[in-house]
């Protein structure tokens, strides 16, 4: 309280209120409401002492996995200047749709990630790499045949699976993609006697850009 | 500076990331994967 007297007065409100968004906004994250999570965080970031980079670490420790599940990635130099190279590859997984590499940057980070409890945040993250690997299996498709490649064969995926080292079956695949569907990271349906994932020839693969999935 | 650089970390976002380039070594790989396997059915 003696020690109150020595700041300036009009700091008090804007470090007060970075305080209170960023206690808040944590505990959005626990309750898994990303949006007001992410304008809690951001609003954190964007106020906070810019010299205090431990703050701001701590802030992003949080912020990343919120902006991630929204479907927005942080700049490599961002993870770089507050050393949270833990991120690193979970980046990469997303970008290239690699499951194998999401799983194990996950399990080497795990007891970082199970400590400041965003580790079921991250491991959510799946379902946006099946959508990755998905789209790509699609495109590598459409150069092959324009006319079929609207159809994707379980078995594919299946295969594609297989050669990250994940072993799955066509019902577990078939589980996967209807997940994928209900969730809508995927516009389409099954055949499921021809087992068939048939994706709408319309934007098969909505963006998230900043929405919350619904969960 | 210093509000340079805090304005730094709320700018280094990419929300327009997600492209349809397949042509880097993941992509590349699943490619042959899936065409090898293809052939050998």
């Amino acid at each position: 309280i003696e020690t109150a007297r020595i700041f300036d007065f009009k700091e008090f409100p804007l470090r007060d209120k970075v305080t209170y968004m960023y206690y808040t906004g944590r505990l959005e994250v626990y309750n898994e409401n990303f949006s007001a999570a992410d304008h809690k965080l951001s609003y954190a970031l964007s106020h906070c002492n810019p010299r205090k980079e431990r703050n701001i670490r701590m802030i992003l420790k949080y912020l990343i996995p919120v902006k991630l599940s929204i479907g927005i990635l942080p700049k490599t130099t961002l993870l770089e200047k507050y050393n949270l190279t833990e991120y690193n590859n979970i980046v990469l997984a997303l970008r290239r749709g690699d499951l194998r590499l999401l799983r194990c940057a996950l399990q080497e980070h795990e007891d970082q990630f199970l400590r400041s409890g965003v580790y079921l945040v991250l491991e959510k993250l799946e379902l946006q790499v099946y959508q990755r690997l998905l789209k790509k299996i699609y495109i590598i498709q459409k150069q092959k045949d324009q006319n079929k490649a609207h159809q994707i064969k379980l078995d594919l995926i299946v295969r594609a699976l297989k050669w990250l080292e994940i072993d799955m079956d066509v019902d577990e695949v078939e589980c996967i993609m209807s997940i994928l569907i209900y969730k809508n990271f995927v516009k389409g349906y099954f055949a499921h006697k021809s087992k068939v994932v048939v994706l709408s020839k319309q934007d098969p693969f909505p963006r998230l850009t900043g929405k919350a999935v619904n969960s | 500076d210093a509000k340079k650089e805090g304005k730094e970390a709320t700018q280094q976002w990419e929300d327009d990331w997600d492209d349809d380039d397949v042509n880097d070594d993941f992509s590349l790989q699943l490619k042959r994967e899936l065409e090898s396997n293809t052939e050998k059915k």
